[in-house]
């Protein structure tokens, strides 16, 4: 298990390193530049280009930028927020993505999983036909057409909650956000809850564990869900990567100061260092996730751990 | 089951608090009648030689004063210059500083302008506003420094004593006192920037106030932020807010459901929303200063260096139509190179006032463009035309392009037009680049008067995308920034009507409209002065009435 988690460490790193050569590239591709504004001269921007090392051989650049960020430094903003180190505008803005995006997979993953359960449990009852239509509607309605009714009725209409985000009434405001983006998550979980539980159920180690004489909750907690787990997981793990890099458009709505809406602002702006550094960000979350997933499902399956034990 | 539910919203409630608690509470609240103001975008700099765009010039003017600011009309009156003489040549202004302190009581001097004006030339600093000092501004030597070619301390700028700024210009300038309330121009204190380093303007202790409010709680590129009043300001009495709480919000729908609910004294609307709220005696349109034209390239495209073809499609073009069923949000169609609101004259009159002074070459006449499009095509030698057009990915500009597209094919026949549809940093770099054939695009004054326009159309401005050349346009207007004229203004105020006439009987630019912001402001509050040029919004007057 040792050797397969460094060597997953590895081919992990080598992957980060690969992606942030082929951004470097990318950002080259993009069109515009930072300093393309009409009143700026072209004396002046070369100045700019000059000041900032865009004058550089791209493989220059990219080898100092690379020795930069060992060392920790994200370089600045060309133009969101002119000069501000990158580390700094992140810094302010992860947390408060990462909490309304945890509070989201949070709320989706519990309602998504009583959903699915009830479903599976109540297998072609009325209450199946509702958990089915209520994952189909999460499903498909987009998460901004959420927020919208959200932010129209409990905002607006009903006065429950603020429509804007606001670090002055964190909670509060963190409510409809955090809703608007459940949504999602709650209903994949509640679809692929029920299917597999409903496999799981029609297996024939369940007929013996019942046989044995295992009831009720521990049947269906300790051998059901158990193993109906494994695929959740694995649907999960991109989910939470997903959300807690901030929505683009959930973050808009409500004026949340997250890194989904700099993102959206520094590509708009052909603010190169910001786009680096955020997508360079959002692998290693997705790929350290995705480390952790593979890891817990050894946890989960034993027969896993013995097979990667194996390798 | 009671159990299991409460269990159930305990969970839910201590995940939420988890994942929330590295996100910290910092603002305070402010004391006094608190505006409430709504902005589309985020501050971009705090630094006043760095910024370039409308929010952080209001901002940075909200907490800092320099030597002249607009009075209600937008003429320039003394801030910090307690006094000034102008000397008789016009080369030599010299300020007199009053007594004013920043907001770490240190006070005001004239050593913090030499230093902010020097920052402003620096090639190290790249202020991409530097051409305010040396090709407007017309400082001795901020060419040169610009350019590399000369130190910084030969800016012709001098603290001859503490209280007493003294500036020599190569050429009078009869604007450059209205130069002095363009942020660029505002005072840094040197000891405090150089302790701030490269955090400088990033956080409210790394700036200094000398105006009328203080900045209390600000991140960069911060979606809202807030500003109490400075009790030490030197005008402190004519400052009624107890302060300004700033709120970035980018969908439309939320910004006037938050106007609607009393969270905004302030908020703009856009154009979809306004049959919603025309009618609202809160409603207001107000001028943004912004002319946006189609630019066509006679460099490039010789069909476009036909005068009877660009004639033909200025005149197709049905203005009114444009602001009147396309934007809705007060836009005004505009029929002159230099758009409405902005330059005032000697006699006191707006310089673009008569929309009708040119109407001779642009207006909306479809029979009479027929005529000039047919004419064009014979002398080409073609029966049919395809021209593409660039035009920003916004959404207003995409719905005047569509416009433009469906009015010029079905006025002129055989002319096809395609509209490339880029991200607005790509436009403008192909735009500059000379790689377009009609671009829409716009233009912002940067001083008020009415050379911020007509400068562009000068041979080889790096704004003239379409490389047009005149001599004798060239002639007038060098005459009216370095020679004679500069002395005299009203023989020069004459002589840009000559030049903008020229630059429309060629056609060189087919305006469309000038812009204006469609808004809801509070009946509650009064004063909040409003003006096309540097600083959009000043709140020195503002008074809100708490019931």
């Amino acid at each position: 298990m040792k050797k397969y988690t460094l060597k997953r460490i590895l081919t992990s790193f080598l992957t980060l390193l690969a992606i942030l050569f082929v951004l470097f590239l990318l950002m080259q591709l993009m069109p515009g530049s930072p300093f393309n504004d009409e009143k700026l001269s072209s004396d002046q921007r070369e100045l700019l280009y000059a000041k900032y090392g865009l004058d550089q051989p791209v493989i220059v650049q990219f080898f100092r930028y690379a020795a930069n960020m060992l060392r920790g430094d994200l370089g600045v903003s060309y133009n969101i927020s002119k000069n501000t180190p990158i580390s700094q505008l992140i810094q302010t803005r992860l947390p408060i993505s990462i909490g309304i995006g945890g509070a989201a997979v949070t709320i989706g993953a519990i309602v998504g999983l009583l959903l699915g359960l009830l479903a599976a449990l109540k297998h072609d009852t009325i209450w199946d036909s509702l958990a089915t239509i209520i994952s189909v509607i999460g499903v498909s309605v987009p998460s901004y057409v959420f927020a919208l009714a959200l932010s129209y009725y409990f905002g607006f209409k009903l006065r429950w909650f603020p429509m804007l985000f606001s670090t002055k009434t964190l909670y509060a405001s963190s409510v409809l956000p955090s809703i608007s983006l459940s949504m999602f998550t709650m209903a994949s979980i509640a679809r692929f809850t029920r299917s597999e539980m409903l496999e799981v159920l029609g297996s024939e180690y369940m007929l013996l564990a019942e046989s044995k004489g295992i009831s009720g909750s521990a049947l269906i907690f300790r051998h059901a869900l158990r193993n109906a787990l494994i695929p959740i997981i694995t649907v999960l793990a991109p989910l939470v990567v997903d959300l807690m890099t901030g929505s683009l458009v959930v973050e808009k709505i409500f004026a949340i100061p997250g890194v989904g809406s700099l993102l959206v602002n520094a590509i708009q702006s052909n603010d190169y260092n910001v786009v680096i550094a955020l997508s360079f960000i959002y692998s290693a979350l997705y790929i350290g996730i995705m480390l952790v997933v593979d890891i817990l499902y050894g946890v989960i399956d034993p027969r896993i751990r013995l097979a990667k034990e194996g390798d | 089951m009671k159990k299991r539910k409460a269990m159930l919203s305990i969970t839910l409630a201590a995940a939420m608090m988890l994942s929330m608690g590295s996100v910290q509470v910092s603002a305070e609240e402010a004391e006094g009648a608190v505006l409430n103001v709504m902005i589309e975008t985020a501050v971009e700099s705090l630094d006043p030689q760095q910024a370039t765009d409308g929010t952080s010039f209001e901002v940075i003017a909200d907490y800092t004063d320099g030597l002249m600011q607009m009075d209600s009309d937008g003429a320039a009156v003394e801030a910090l210059a307690e006094s000034y003489e102008i000397s008789e040549d016009g080369l030599t202004y010299t300020f007199h500083i009053r007594e004013a302190y920043w907001s770490n009581g240190v006070q005001v001097t004239a050593a913090d302008f030499v230093y902010a004006w020097q920052r402003a030339v620096d090639p190290d600093i790249a202020s991409e506003y530097a051409y305010m000092l040396s090709d407007i501004g017309q400082i001795v030597n901020a060419e040169a420094i610009i350019a590399g070619e000369m130190d910084k301390s030969e800016l012709g700028v001098t603290a001859v004593d503490d209280q007493t700024l003294e500036v020599q210009l190569n050429v009078p300038v009869s604007y450059f006192l209205s130069l002095m309330y363009f942020p660029t121009f505002y005072p840094v204190n040197q000891e405090f920037c150089e302790s701030c380093g490269d955090t400088f303007g990033t956080s409210p202790d790394t700036v200094l106030s000398n105006g009328a409010f203080i900045l209390t709680d600000y991140e960069p590129a911060a979606t809202a932020f807030e500003l109490v009043k400075n009790e030490d300001y030197w005008d402190a009495d004519r400052v009624s807010l107890g302060g300004l709480s700033y709120q970035v919000i980018q969908d439309s729908q939320q910004a006037l459901m938050s106007y609607q609910v009393g969270d905004l004294d302030i908020t703009l609307v856009n154009g979809d929303q306004v049959e919603q709220v025309e009618d609202d005696p809160e409603f207001d349109s107000i001028g943004a200063g912004y002319l946006w034209y189609v630019s066509p390239n006679m460099d490039a495209v010789p069909e476009l260096a036909n005068l009877n073809i660009r004639m033909a499609l200025t005149m197709a073009i049905d203005r009114e139509s444009i602001t009147a069923d396309v934007l809705k949000d007060g836009s005004k169609a505009t029929y002159t190179a230099v758009p409405m609101d902005f330059a005032t004259g000697p006699d006191g009159s707006d310089y673009a006032e008569d929309q009708t002074r040119y109407s001779d070459v642009c207006t909306y006449d479809a029979t009479l463009a027929a005529e000039y499009w047919q004419a064009g095509l014979e002398e080409l030698g073609i029966s049919e035309l395809t021209l593409d057009m660039v035009v920003d990915s916004d959404d207003a500009p995409q719905k005047v392009a569509a416009v433009l597209k469906e009015q010029w094919e079905t006025t002129l026949p055989g002319l096809t037009i395609n509209l490339v549809v880029e991200p607005k940093k790509q436009r403008v770099q192909d735009m500059q680049d000379g790689n377009f054939e009609l671009g829409l695009t716009r233009w912002g004054p940067d001083y008020a008067d009415p050379m911020t326009y007509l400068g562009m159309w000068v041979t080889g401005n790096s704004n003239n995308y379409g490389l047009w050349s005149n001599e004798e346009y060239d002639a007038i207007i060098e005459e009216c920034t370095t020679g004679d004229l500069c002395t005299d203004a009203e023989a020069r105020w004459a002589a840009l009507y000559d030049a903008e006439a020229i630059a429309m009987q060629e056609a060189v630019i087919f305006p469309l409209y000038t812009q204006c912001n469609a808004q809801m402001v509070s009946s509650s509050v009064t004063g909040i002065e409003f003006h096309a040029v540097a600083l959009n919004r000043v709140y020195k007057n503002t008074v809100k009435t708490v019931e």
